[in-house]
């Protein structure tokens, strides 16, 4: 044996479990990716749809009683101006960003694995941006006129302020949310269109039939559709970058002792892919059990993921230590009070819940035992989300609550439109997930099917873009 | 009259094939349908490279300057706002909604353009649509269709037959 081939051998021995399992042909692919979406209703899914509408009622009255009384209603007061709104819209958005990095950065560098979990993490995307949205609208106080913040000649006669970073906060999420959903669309169109022909119905038909908009698998299209398919997937890896960022730069570029850190924007952007890669797994662990995904989502797809939890919670780790060091380096008695009131303040106990979380919960993934394990890897998911939610608060509330002056130091206390407003929306992004894991197709079968294809023709660790010359 | 003759292949070579065949005879209308992209499928029929990047190009640069002139025109020019004494133009604060409108305009460009313009989208009736059979296409079945006269219809037909398609149909499209 040749040492090449003893390397190819040895690289396979690493990659452990198969991306896809079996070889099924693109019918039995279709039928078993298509079963959720094209067989009858579970009962199941109708009881946790019904459980989790009573949420969205409660999120519902919150909303509503937020318009009628105002953010009075909230536990929001100055100092503490920004708190569990805030906090929300930073974790949400941070979730949201996952979706983005599997289905556009990890397309670009080429990883096999992504494919069968990308459309999940983009609705994934979709339905947190959608939930993230909603917070800064109606901090506004008068949310009935937020088109305020759109540049248009007005009778106002005032523009946006583009010098600060609330604007830019703006134009970042709207862009976002666009780009998101366009990609988003442009990748189910083929799939829309296997439905169109798969479904047995004819309302089925119709209605999947307009979806797809005539998509008929032409090679003509699927050559345009290739390359823009791939430029969306490039232009929203730096979108996904800046939109972090200038989330970040709403604290860093004030003057706050907490906030005011050129840390921030990576800091963020590691926190983001952090909690919304432990998103991911808090829904696909069960979804594909449920839905008999087993097949093409492996145990090689929780294993890598885990691998990426476990990397940027070091990262997000090594930024905690920056600012403690940067608190003590810089001299300033105002950062360096900030951060011993983290440790000792009256908020100590959610910033002990952020480390246990954040740092010592997902070391336990170093063991590939563990990272195998669903339950291990669910409840370590659950708690990066609780921690990563945790960290949000401690940066927002808690910087904000104990400042320069002691006199202007307060305290928060959510009341229950806060809770309302927070356990609600994740009840309405569930209920958005059921829904579109019943009618849309939540794998992708086109992409599988080229996997099949890859796979067939080149062998699990062959590069996917050599046969480009062919 | 034109007519639509379809046929489906169990593989793909035979596919590449029968289309580099069809097309050495003149008949350049040709099409092939299949439920992933399939790269060769591209020299089979002889098409040229995708003109979408230089779509996304133009609106992207379109969408940043839109971007910095309505900043600058905004704040910098028709009203302008001083906050912390910073320069009405204050060039760095306006990067990041240049970029953002950069991004959007060429994201919106490659959507729109690709359905409305490439594709000459939505057209949910489409002559390959009245084949039942054809529905395979976007689940395991590899399909070639030719568009031509409708007196040359039988004889690529029977071309097609021979070069190893199955479920051969011709559909004359309605006038």
């Amino acid at each position: 044996m040749s040492t090449a081939e003893k390397t190819i051998q040895d690289a396979h021995a690493l990659e452990g479990a198969p991306v896809l399992v079996g070889r099924p042909d693109d019918r039995a692919l279709t039928e078993s990716l298509l079963a959720p979406v094209l067989g009858p209703t579970r009962k199941g899914w109708l009881l946790l749809l019904v459980a989790l509408l009573g949420g969205v009622g409660f999120w519902t009255l919150s909303l509503v009683t937020t318009l009628f009384v105002g953010i009075g209603a909230w536990g929001n007061n100055i100092p503490v101006a920004w708190a569990f709104d805030i906090t929300n819209f930073v974790w949400w958005i941070g979730i949201g960003h996952a979706g983005t990095l599997i289905s556009a950065i990890l397309l670009l560098f080429q990883q096999k694995w992504r494919t069968s979990i990308n459309r999940f993490a983009e609705a994934m995307t979709l339905f947190a941006v959608a939930m993230a949205g909603v917070y800064p609208v109606i901090h506004l106080g008068r949310p009935w006129l937020f088109w305020w913040l759109i540049p248009y000649p007005s009778t106002n006669l005032i523009w946006p302020n583009f010098k600060s970073a609330l604007p830019w906060d703006v134009f970042a999420i709207s862009t976002y949310a666009t780009v998101s959903f366009l990609f988003w669309y442009l990748g189910l169109i083929p799939d829309l269109a296997t439905l169109r022909d798969a479904a047995r119905t004819r309302g089925r038909r119709i209605v999947y039939g307009i979806m797809s908009f005539g998509w008929r698998g032409s090679a003509r299209h699927w050559r345009h559709y290739r390359i823009g398919y791939l430029l969306l997937a490039g232009l929203s890896t730096p979108l996904v970058v800046s939109v972090h960022t200038i989330v970040s730069f709403d604290f860093a570029i004030s003057q706050l002792p907490g906030w005011h850190t050129t840390i921030f924007p990576p800091y963020f952007v590691a926190g983001a892919i952090f909690s919304g890669f432990a998103m991911v797994m808090t829904l696909m662990i069960p979804a594909r059990r449920l839905l008999g995904y087993q097949h093409v989502v492996t145990e090689r797809h929780l294993d890598n993921m885990a691998k990426v939890i476990l990397a940027t919670g070091l990262m997000v780790f090594y930024g905690y230590m920056m600012e403690w060091f940067m608190a003590w380096y810089s001299g300033s008695s105002a950062e360096a009070f900030a951060f011993l009131n983290r440790f000792q303040g009256p908020y100590r106990g959610i910033f002990i819940a952020q480390m246990f979380c954040n740092v010592v919960s997902p070391q336990i993934l170093w063991f590939p035992s563990m990272r195998r394990n669903e339950y291990v890897l669910f409840l370590v998911a659950i708690l990066v989300n609780i921690g990563m939610w945790a960290e949000r608060f401690v940066i927002i509330a808690v910087s904000l609550h104990r400042d320069f002056i002691p006199s202007s130091w307060g305290m928060y206390y959510p009341t229950w439109v806060d809770w309302g407003l927070f356990l609600g929306s994740i009840c309405t992004f569930g209920v958005l997930f059921l829904l579109f894991l019943r009618f849309l197709p939540a794998i992708p079968l086109f992409e599988v099917k080229e996997l099949r294809r890859e796979l067939e023709h080149y062998g699990e660790n062959a590069h996917p873009g050599s046969e480009e010359e062919g | 009259m034109k007519a639509y003759v379809l046929g489906e292949f169990e593989r793909e070579q035979p596919l590449y094939e029968a289309a580099r065949t069809l097309r050495a005879h003149g008949h350049e209308q040709l099409d092939i349908h299949s439920p992933y992209p399939l790269h060769e499928a591209d020299h089979a029929l002889g098409l040229k490279r995708s003109t979408v990047p230089i779509v996304a190009l133009v609106a992207g640069v379109t969408g940043a300057l839109t971007g910095y002139l309505l900043q600058w025109y905004t704040v910098g020019h028709d009203w302008p706002l001083n906050v912390g004494n910073r320069p009405p133009h204050s060039a760095p604060a306006f990067i990041p909604v240049t970029f953002e409108l950069g991004v959007l305009f060429a994201a919106l460009a490659i959507f729109v353009g690709l359905l409305g313009g490439y594709f000459g989208f939505p057209r949910t009736h489409h002559p390959v649509f009245e084949v039942e059979a054809f529905r395979s296409a976007s689940i395991d079945g590899l399909w070639l269709s030719a568009e031509v006269e409708g007196k040359d219809a039988e004889g690529v037909a029977q071309e097609l037959r021979r070069l190893g398609a199955r479920n051969v149909s011709i559909v004359p499209e309605a006038k």
